[in-house]
């Protein structure tokens, strides 16, 4: 067991504390080029609140009011699918294992959202999310000691610091991709099935929605995960393709 | 949620440099900062609970007192004290082990909340609530990092009138709420910071939850 339900020493080590250093940096880029920080907790809805609140109305007079909404309806991944716009923010405050949770993130490189993810318990894999921010902790009483308020405290509090360098806001060096000699197979969502036997698909991916061709998968549904290469539709990706890469 | 907060980390980068490039420097400062704040949050939260160890023990077993009566538990907070108002009244309703027990935050329903700010003002958006739910055997807990909020305090003195038993998280120096005679207990958190005492509030409510769930498991035996 693990004491970190009790008053004991700074969940925050140095590892922690440098995630949530880059953490912070990427969150003020994001917010210097527009973006809202959505939110969801499906287990813990008023830690989405609160994360809301906090960056729309800072406790400290003067700093910036930065758009941050919660997402708490009853299917927050459908919430958050019409909600986001490629350059957006999506925070997650939940466990590993929270379904919504897992599914929103899954596909999140399709919406063109950079993704944080705090929580407590075992961790979600390596490159669940963009940010991993964790109390490693099996004690299921963390959510409610305020270790959960203190991390996202924390991220408002290094946000705000940043916007303080305006030179480190720019963006860095975008992955630059060739489309017509590289491998580039981008995730897209499906968002209308063809409408006939010519297989054309709109498909949602990190640059927008485009029209592809999804002849060689044959059957795909509102919502596939689907990889595009080349204007095609070349794989899908389902439940069993995510449990082979955990 | 609106008060000056003397804690802000400006001054320790006066150097704005619209040409800086290395983010290295800044991520280190940044990682510094946190391990200093959550350091402080931790210490914060220690001295807190060593502080009010008794009021807390003894608050514990006259809620849980008050739940084998039948009694249920409200909280209430503004902004981000709303919230944790509602986290400490899921963690008594929906807790992850221990004994579920009737609450919930006063903020929670925005119908609600809409209808009494809109037609008889934001102060009373609590107070006409305690009215219409409170019975003699429930429990009233307000959180406010300044200990002044006028929607809080209305409600406290309204809950107290009828028989509440009656709990203040604050903060800073108390406020009002640490000179209320309307307060059964008044846990002041002493730092000037609104994050730092929410995060002790947190801490507090879950020492309060402890002990009414130790006193609710043995009270067989104890009576």
């Amino acid at each position: 067991m693990t004491i970190a339900a009790q008053p004991g020493g700074s969940v925050v080590d140095m590892g922690l504390s440098a995630d949530l250093a880059a953490a912070a940096l990427d969150l003020a880029r994001r917010f210097h080029d527009g973006a809202t920080l959505w939110v969801m907790s499906p287990q813990w809805e008023p830690h989405a609140h609160h994360v809301a609140v906090e960056f729309v109305h800072p406790v400290i007079m003067g700093k910036r009011a930065l758009p941050s909404v919660a997402l708490v309806e009853p299917d927050p991944v459908a919430q958050v699918r019409v909600a986001t716009s490629p350059g957006d923010l999506l925070l997650a405050v939940a466990s590993a294992n929270e379904p919504a949770v897992v599914d929103a993130m899954r596909r999140t490189p399709a919406w063109g959202v950079l993704t944080l993810w705090i929580g407590s318990g075992p961790r979600p894999p390596a490159g669940a999310a963009n940010h991993i921010l964790w109390i490693d902790s099996d004690d299921p009483m963390v959510p409610a000691t305020g270790k959960f308020v203190l991390m996202y405290h924390l991220l408002w509090e290094l946000t705000h610091v940043c916007f303080e360098h305006p030179g480190l806001l720019k963006p860095t060096d975008e992955e630059t991709v060739c489309v017509t000699c590289s491998d580039e197979g981008r995730l897209g969502e499906i968002v209308l099935e063809p409408a006939d036997v010519a297989g054309q698909a709109l498909v949602r991916t990190a640059k927008g929605e485009e029209w592809v061709d999804t002849t060689i998968l044959g059957d795909v549904r509102i919502n596939d995960l689907v990889l595009v290469h080349a204007g095609a539709a070349i794989t899908r990706l389902d439940d069993t393709w995510e449990e082979a890469n955990q | 949620m609106t008060t000056h907060e003397s804690e802000s980390t400006g001054f320790l980068y006066p150097f704005i440099e619209s040409e800086e490039t290395d983010a290295g420097s800044l991520l280190d400062d940044l990682a510094a900062s946190a391990r200093g704040k959550a350091a402080e949050s931790a210490r914060l939260q220690r001295e807190s609970l060593d502080e009010y160890a008794p009021g807390l023990a003894a608050a514990g077993i006259a809620m849980a007192e008050r739940f084998l009566r039948g009694g249920r538990l409200y909280t209430l907070g503004n902004g981000g004290s709303s919230t944790d108002a509602a986290t400490l009244a899921t963690l008594f309703s929906r807790p992850a082990r221990g004994r579920p027990v009737a609450a919930w935050s006063l903020a929670a329903d925005e119908a609600v909340v809409t209808a009494l700010g809109n037609d008889v003002g934001f102060e009373l958006i609590f107070k006409r609530q305690i009215i219409a739910h409170a019975r003699d055997r429930d429990v009233a807990i307000a959180l406010s990092t300044s200990g002044n909020s006028e929607d809080l305090m209305t409600a406290i003195t309204e809950a107290n009138q009828r028989g509440l038993l009656t709990i203040g998280f604050s903060g800073h120096d108390g406020g009002r709420m640490a000179a209320a005679e309307d307060l059964d207990f008044c846990f002041t958190v002493h730092s000037q910071s609104i994050h730092r005492i929410q995060e002790s509030h947190a801490m507090l409510g879950y020492r309060l939850w402890s002990v009414t769930q130790e006193h609710m498991a043995h009270s067989r035996e104890a009576s």
